[in-house]
């Protein structure tokens, strides 16, 4: 075993309070190393800034956190120290009419579908005190403005007019039978007393 | 986390180094027993609110909001396996380095982890750097904190510091043997051992 290997007189580092001196160009490369698992990429962490937004998407679900006005206040209900101490509750609002990163369509639609949510000054705002954690209530506010913005986009086409009078067949058909029966029963009510005839 | 924080504030981790699961075990407060099925640390989301501490940290298993409070913090997060072998090697390094055994090299994970070590939204170790990347942003978005821009950060080069698959300890290749008495390392040569232990010999697929 000694013969395999050759004493390199190295003075060595110590190993448990580790002092990095990393030299890049000598350091440990394996076969299972990132640069054999992925050679066609940078292996370097980037910040990307803005994900890809394609034409036919309206929306891709990027929001400028920086344009929200967030504000985090106590919760309400039961829960002791916890309730009273801890800022759970998330406010997230922004001016809807001056938001740059929503399109004049996007706009248009949510101020008449969350009319109710919107200020007289003009701002659109959403709360969430779902969970115990201030960064999964923001996180659950975010997706209630994708989920509105989304719902906003859908567009709910009316049914076709064959569609129509095929409904319209169905509700007189039912209104017929229901009548029908409402009919029978009563003559079976009637059956059961004096005859008015007296023959 | 907050127990991390507290380790932080309190001087226990050294964080102008890359954090791993050693450095963990050196303060001497986290116990670890692998003949128990442990495979290393589970960073909770415990103190995710108020977690402020810019940190390279190398963990076994972490979930979203772990992740998102670290990278809101300006760190960077890593999830990596270690068989049962390496792990103790990596409890008690000093006793583990007077044993004269050469440092092993640390196995891929198993069939039923591979698959969350190879997944960039887990931040796994063996996942492109390129698409961690784009995950960064997309969980930037989904818990509503800007991200910070980590290119610019003077700390850039320690915070992407990363460890190679079969490498076990910072510094220190597969293959290995520390003397501690002689204060000298052993490295080998014959070259079907560096072979064995997979420097990078041409295309060589271990």
């Amino acid at each position: 075993m000694n013969t395999l290997y050759r004493k390199l007189g190295q003075p060595i580092y110590k190993t448990f309070n580790a002092q990095f001196f990393l030299n890049r160009s000598s350091a440990y490369k394996s076969a299972v190393a990132l640069e054999n698992l992925y050679p066609n990429s940078s292996l370097k962490l980037s910040t990307p800034s803005k994900p890809f937004q394609s034409e036919n998407e309206k929306f891709n679900g990027f929001i400028p956190i920086e344009k929200l006005d967030i504000t985090y206040s106590k919760s309400s209900g039961p829960g002791g120290q916890n309730v009273n101490k801890v800022n759970t509750k998330v406010d997230v609002r922004f001016h809807l009419q001056s938001a740059e990163w929503l399109s004049d369509e996007i706009k248009l639609k949510l101020s008449e579908i969350l009319s109710e949510k919107i200020t007289k000054d003009g701002y659109l705002i959403f709360r969430s005190d779902l969970t115990r954690s201030q960064q999964l209530n923001l996180a659950d506010c975010l997706e209630k403005i994708r989920g509105c913005i989304r719902r906003s986009l859908v567009e709910i086409s009316e049914p076709s007019p064959e569609t129509q009078e095929r409904i319209r067949r169905r509700l007189e058909r039912a209104a017929r039978e229901r009548l029908l029966i409402k009919r029978e029963k009563s003559q079976i009510k009637r059956d059961r007393q004096v005859p008015d005839v007296v023959l | 986390m907050l127990y991390l924080q507290k380790m932080i504030d309190t001087n226990r981790i050294d964080v102008s180094k890359p954090v791993d699961l050693v450095a963990i075990l050196n303060t001497g407060l986290y116990k670890l027993a692998p003949d128990q099925q442990q495979f290393g640390v589970n960073l909770t989301d415990d103190g995710a609110d108020i977690f402020n501490a810019k940190i390279c940290i190398e963990v076994q298993w972490a979930s979203e909001l772990v992740i998102a409070a670290i990278e809101r913090a300006g760190g960077v997060i890593t999830t990596a396996y270690y068989d049962p072998h390496s792990l103790q090697a990596m409890l008690n390094t000093k006793k583990f380095f007077e044993r004269g055994v050469p440092i092993p090299r640390r196995m891929i994970p198993p069939p039923d982890a591979i698959e969350y070590y190879s997944d960039p939204s887990k931040r796994g170790y063996l996942a492109d750097p390129e698409k961690v990347s784009e995950e960064r942003l997309v969980l930037a978005q989904k818990y509503g904190y800007n991200l910070p821009k980590i290119e610019d950060d003077p700390d850039y080069e320690m915070l992407t510091e990363r460890k190679d698959p079969r490498q076990i300890f910072y510094g220190l290749n597969p293959g290995w043997l520390v003397n501690l008495r002689d204060k000298v390392i052993l490295k080998p040569q014959e070259e079907e051992l560096v072979k064995y232990y997979a420097q990078k010999v041409g295309s060589l697929r271990v």
